[in-house]
């Protein structure tokens, strides 16, 4: 077993193979339940950046390996400048710009896109972990980070349906309105913590709008009981419930 | 490392030549798979990408080994790679339906640069099985890419007329283990008896499939109609 780590920890055809491997599967296991739930980044994505990240890596370990053997005489006369990480750094870098591009901002302050930007941007760490040989951290990290993705986000789903806090966006007829809303929101004891209103002017097409950031009270907080009541009001045009 | 790239691991005439060579050769394979797709960047672009970051990493090496100038080999070749995430951020999408296209060709694109990288360092093998494995996740995964279950988030649109009628519809789908992942409620202009008052587009994400869920709320009393978006 001993003898199997250390083969595998040198730099040989045969450890650079299993460690490319390795990323793809990292990958595939990162991004398969991100494929089931239909999101833009799926597994194939996954596994080509994590794959790509364990090559910067290598080229790395390459290079230094020939500066220690066959290039040592160049090295020896013009002076040995050279960072072994620095390739594995800016695959960091990089998948930062792609993530950016993934983020897409939404109507209504919201974003959308930022759990698979900081998922790719766990598979290129991993990838890299998996390039350099340090097979245990990516063993145990793929366990949790394939944990967070892909299994936590019903429970986070749940957690965010029994809050208390709640924020919703409401389309209405006039600026008055906004008393007869906060009104009823004292009746039903939700506590308002902030109104963003977005659009005062009554133009053709739009109703003016505000998001309200609201905590419901203890007793009775059902989401969808605090939108009916809204809707129910006959100056509220729409109302919807933000999600972040 | 293998024997038989030993002779090509200098910067000389002939290895530079073989290195472009090969470089090109992955850069089209990967390409053309895209470009029979259909996909914004087809082959012609892989190459190039493929052949830049070979070119880049090569006058990295050429600088210290040939030049002899106190660098660090890898600089020239680790800015290729945060220089093509720019490319990458630039071939997504976004589209109207505000979701995100062009992200495997992205991802792809930037696993062929650093393919490039890779020969032109004269890491030969590394090019080689990188170019294979991103060959291998672009066309053969895609296939199994279609066979696995897909439960993506639907919008059920309905109207109705009391808002009890709301709280129903929303019991019946948690009955049916879905989760509601969003709710929008329009109040309707209308003023007749029958006419319905409210629509509301509800979220929601789960197993039960779309269209036995669609028929249940159909059937339900009070609910005038409801469509899946």
């Amino acid at each position: 077993m001993q003898d199997l780590t250390a083969f595998f920890r040198q730099f040989s055809f045969c450890s650079i193979a299993l460690r490319l491997v390795l990323a793809m599967a990292v990958g595939g296991v990162l991004g398969l339940g991100r494929t089931r739930r239909g999101r833009s980044a799926g597994f194939r994505t996954y596994m080509l950046i994590s794959v790509g990240a364990a090559m910067c890596a290598m080229i790395s370990l390459y290079l230094y390996q020939m500066l220690k053997g066959p290039w040592a005489e160049t090295a020896a006369r013009v002076g040995e400048k050279f960072d072994a990480s620095r390739m594995a750094a800016q695959a960091m870098t990089s998948i930062g710009f792609l993530g950016a591009g993934i983020i897409v901002k939404e109507a209504h302050q919201q974003v959308n896109g930022v759990t698979t930007a900081t998922g790719l941007f766990a598979a290129v760490c991993m990838g890299v972990a998996a390039g350099v040989g340090f097979y245990e951290v990516v063993l145990l990290a793929v366990l949790v980070v394939g944990l967070v993705l892909n299994l936590l986000s019903p429970l986070e789903g749940a957690f965010k349906r029994h809050l208390r806090n709640i924020t919703l966006y409401v389309e209405f007829d006039s600026t008055e309105s906004i008393s007869v809303i906060t009104e009823l929101l004292n009746e039903q004891h939700v506590h308002i913590y902030d109104i963003d209103i977005e659009q005062t002017e009554q133009k053709a097409s739009k109703s003016p709008s505000a998001i309200f950031v609201l905590q419901m009270s203890r007793e009775n907080h059902s989401h969808s009981g605090i939108l009916s009541s809204l809707a129910e009001l006959s100056c509220v045009r729409s109302v919807q419930e933000l999600i972040s | 490392m293998l024997s038989i790239f030993d002779g090509l691991r200098g910067v000389d005439f002939l290895s530079v030549f073989v290195r472009i060579v090969i470089a090109c050769v992955c850069g089209a394979a990967v390409g053309l798979d895209r470009s029979a797709k259909n996909r914004p960047a087809g082959f012609r672009t892989h190459m190039l990408v493929c052949l830049g970051s070979t070119v880049a990493s090569l006058t990295g090496v050429y600088l210290y080994l040939e030049a002899n100038l106190p660098s660090d080999v890898s600089r020239i070749s680790s800015q290729v790679i945060s220089g093509l995430g720019f490319i990458g951020a630039g071939t997504i999408v976004v589209t109207k339906k505000r979701t995100v296209k062009g992200l495997t060709t992205a991802a792809g694109l930037w696993t062929t640069g650093i393919v490039g990288l890779a020969i032109g360092s004269g890491y030969y093998e590394l090019g080689l099985l990188g170019a294979a494995m991103v060959l291998i996740t672009e066309s053969l995964l895609s296939l199994l890419n279609s066979k696995i279950h897909h439960h993506p988030e639907y919008t059920v649109e309905l109207s109705y007329r009391e808002k009890t009628y709301l709280d129903d519809v929303l019991r019946l789908c948690k009955n049916h283990r879905m989760a509601i992942t969003n709710l929008r409620i329009h109040t309707m202009d209308s003023v007749g008896q029958d006419l319905p008052k409210y629509t509301a587009e509800v979220e929601m994400r789960g197993n039960t499939d779309s269209k036995v869920l669609l028929e249940l709320i159909q059937e339900m009393p009070g609910v005038v109609s409801a469509a899946i978006q």
